[in-house]
């Protein structure tokens, strides 16, 4: 695992006093040199005269050096602190006795204090920010996600990495996890949660999944199959503008934040910017609607971002992009009633989907093409996605049927996760045995 | 439980291919009737895959809107009844009249907070006929349900919310219910039955075959002294339309006593257009911040 113990980038922390800087001076290098001061020992000697500070003053210019002057001999007044490898104790006690020089022991192990400090500081630094003390079972803010999104990365940087394929409208970095064994361009699955940014059971069910499969390789033979052989790139937070102003202003707030001149109304529905049937039905051009299309296709930059890297990448297999609510697993195409040519397949595939998702829970989701089961929408990834040539694109729209609707209560939110990762895991896994 | 599939055929199953591009609301403008035998897909199915979301959409929409009707009829905040499943329906569409539905379908209580425990044994059956006059809202609607509920344990009920009502203080000092993160605090649940109960009655009103509605969250509440014992309030309401998505405040007034029929005024704010938008952030989701007469 890579990684390097972090303690050293920290600033100093208060009191400073002398003895706690030189102490964290010793932990930074002990943390980069790895050094070792089992048994070493401060010494602290006050000098009574002139001629026992210039005693002092030969121990300081012993070649090989002998001692370390934390505290060196100055003037009378002032104590002489210094420390002493452990191999050079007993030589050096034995020379200040027999000149007179009487000392105090100010630390008896070096080694044990350093030992002590770091976990002090590694304690503190635990709280904030380790993915252990997260709370899956909760919603959270864009800058809670983000604290995680970095966290995670480092704790499982063996096979996480986080990529940046933009910004938003207000300049919202929009990371995406990348999550691979190695390899070039392996052929790669895509998931998306929170194009909508009042989804909150999208996002996290992104994070409970991003954890899952960390937690699941090496363990769960179906999983590992796919990531020994496939790359899975998850952006969580589609919408960082939107999710914000979720928090800020407008829980039900949808689209985007984008603003142009002259437009009095704010934002674009990410999920009818796409460049397939763009501006058709089921899409608005009123810029107040909430299925506003946008002034152009891919005019929005958080799906510009997504169509260049994906495009670029060239080797992707599947789209999954998560909604909610309304408990449905569908297919493309959303324009249009017509059916894709792999029809048969996904349908097959979306009912094995559902049936390991209903296994979890109980929970029941109906299936079928996206405009036959839901609505018709234009402008939608999974039909960009199809039409870009990933023939495994799906779009689920997770609990509830409308009881809370938007407002799932975070007691489902592990429950959701769990059921709907089983349905992932199914559509990965077929990806994974139908090379194309 | 099987989980729910495909059951309907498609009203006009063919040779498989590529089918006309054309707009939902033509596809809908079909003299035929459409027969729709909710049960024929069964747990093998049959050959092909069904394109059969025309029919049964309809179909759930008509039972959502019966559902609303018969809610608000009951004028009962302990009876309310959502959807679980529908069983077999049939609908006659003509593009003079508009569109008339027949529908079977299962519900069950309405109770957020339990989830599928209590599922078992407690489905009522309801049959309806729904008529859906050309695009238009208020579709006409018979309706009858199997009890679900013992009389005499929902007249208690219901007095038991009324005695809450009656007891809280005001001014209620609530942001939203639920709250952000789907919460309702069960000392807020009788203001929510009862707002829900009301929203009922406006949800049935705006329901047409394409648009159908969810009460999404109440974001204020009042209630006023009476002089009869009714309870009197004043609600502000989101409901979200599935179909355009659109969140739509609308302010609501109720007077409700148990066993009496419910009283409800309302108005929902349009939604706006481009000329009409003031430079507010909150776009179309703005709601109104005072209460005036209605």
């Amino acid at each position: 695992m890579q990684g390097t113990p972090g303690g050293g980038t920290r600033p100093g922390p208060s009191p400073v006093d002398r003895r706690t800087l030189l102490v964290f001076s010793f932990i930074l290098a002990a943390a980069l040199g790895q050094m070792n001061f089992t048994g070493d020992q401060v010494l602290r000697v006050p000098a009574k005269d002139e001629k026992q500070l210039s005693l002092l003053g030969d121990l300081e210019g012993l070649k090989p050096q002998k001692v370390d002057f934390w505290r060196g001999p100055a003037r009378l007044s002032l104590p002489v602190d210094m420390r002493v490898p452990f191999s050079e104790l007993k030589d050096i006690k034995a020379y200040l006795e027999s000149h007179g020089l009487a000392y105090s022991i100010m630390i008896k192990d070096i080694q044990v204090l350093l030992d002590e400090e770091r976990e002090a500081m590694a304690k503190s630094r635990r709280l904030e920010r380790s993915t252990n003390s997260f709370s899956y079972s909760s919603y959270h803010t864009l800058e809670e996600i983000y604290s995680w999104i970095d966290n995670f990365v480092m704790e499982h940087s063996d096979i996480v990495s986080k990529i940046q394929i933009g910004n938003s409208f207000e300049n919202q970095a929009t990371p995406v996890l990348k999550f691979s064994t190695g390899g070039s361009r392996h052929p790669a699955i895509w998931i998306d949660t929170g194009i909508h940014s009042r989804e909150w059971i999208t996002h996290a069910t992104g994070i409970w999944t991003a954890n899952k499969i960390v937690s699941d390789y090496g363990k769960d033979r179906v999983l590992t199959d796919i990531l020994n052989a496939m790359d899975i790139f998850i952006e969580l937070v589609t919408n960082p503008d939107g999710f914000a102003f979720t928090h800020s202003m407008n829980r039900l707030w949808r689209k985007n934040k984008s603003i142009r001149p002259g437009i009095f109304c704010i934002g674009v529905d990410l999920n009818r910017n796409w460049k397939s049937g763009f501006g058709g039905n089921g899409s608005n051009s009123n810029p107040c609607s909430e299925t506003y299309h946008g002034p152009s296709p891919q005019s929005e930059p958080e799906v510009a971002a997504i169509v260049n890297f994906i495009t670029a990448h060239g080797n992707f297999k599947a789209l999954i992009s998560i909604h909610s609510y309304s408990q449905m697993l569908m297919y493309p195409y959303g324009r249009s009633l017509e059916p894709v040519s792999n029809q048969r397949e996904l349908y097959d595939l979306a009912k094995d989907a559902v049936e390991a998702l209903y296994k979890v829970h109980g929970i029941e989701y109906i299936f079928g093409s996206l405009s036959t089961t839901l609505y018709v929408a234009s402008g939608i990834t999974v039909d960009w996605a199809y039409d870009s040539g990933i023939k495994y694109a799906f779009s689920f729209e997770l609990r509830d049927t409308g009881q809370y609707g938007f407002l799932l209560p975070a007691t489902q939110i592990i429950p959701t996760a769990q059921e709907t990762w089983m349905a992932l895991r199914t559509i990965m896994e077929h990806t994974l045995n139908h090379p194309y | 439980m099987q989980p729910r599939r495909q059951r309907l055929p498609a009203p006009w199953s063919g040779p498989r291919g590529p089918r006309p591009t054309a707009l939902l609301l033509a596809l809908l403008l079909l003299l035929a009737p459409v027969v729709a035998p909710a049960g024929s897909g069964g747990p093998d199915d049959p050959g092909q895959p069904q394109d059969a979301g025309v029919p049964r959409r309809l179909l759930q929409q008509a039972a959502r809107a019966a559902l609303h009707f018969f809610n608000f009829r009951s004028g009962s905040p302990s009876a309310l009844r959502v959807l679980a499943e529908v069983q077999e329906g049939r609908a006659w569409m003509n593009p003079k009249e508009g569109c008339k539905v027949h529908v079977v379908f299962s519900t069950e209580r309405y109770n957020p907070e339990s989830l599928l425990q209590e599922r078992e044994g407690r489905l009522g059956k309801c049959s309806a006929r729904v008529f859906f006059k050309n695009q238009k809202p208020r579709p006409t609607i018979n309706v009858t349900c199997t009890r679900l509920i013992e009389k005499k344990k929902r007249q208690q009920e219901d007095y038991l919310l009324y005695k809450q009502m009656k007891q809280l203080k005001n001014p209620l000092e609530i942001v939203s219910i639920p709250d952000n993160h789907g919460h309702i605090d069960p000392s807020l649940r009788p203001i929510w039955d009862l707002a829900f109960l009301g929203s009922s009655y406006v949800m049935w009103e705006m329901t047409t075959q394409v648009s159908h509605y969810y009460l999404a969250q109440l974001t204020s509440v009042r209630q006023w002294k009476t002089n009869d014992d009714t309870i009197d309030f004043d609600y502000t309401v989101l409901l979200h339309e599935l179909s355009t998505q659109e969140i739509i405040p609308c302010r609501i007034h109720l007077v409700w006593y148990p066993g009496k029929p419910l009283k409800v005024k309302y108005h929902c704010q349009e939604l706006q257009t481009p000329e009409e938008a003031s430079g507010t952030e909150e776009g179309s989701a703005v709601v109104p911040t005072e209460l005036s007469n209605f």
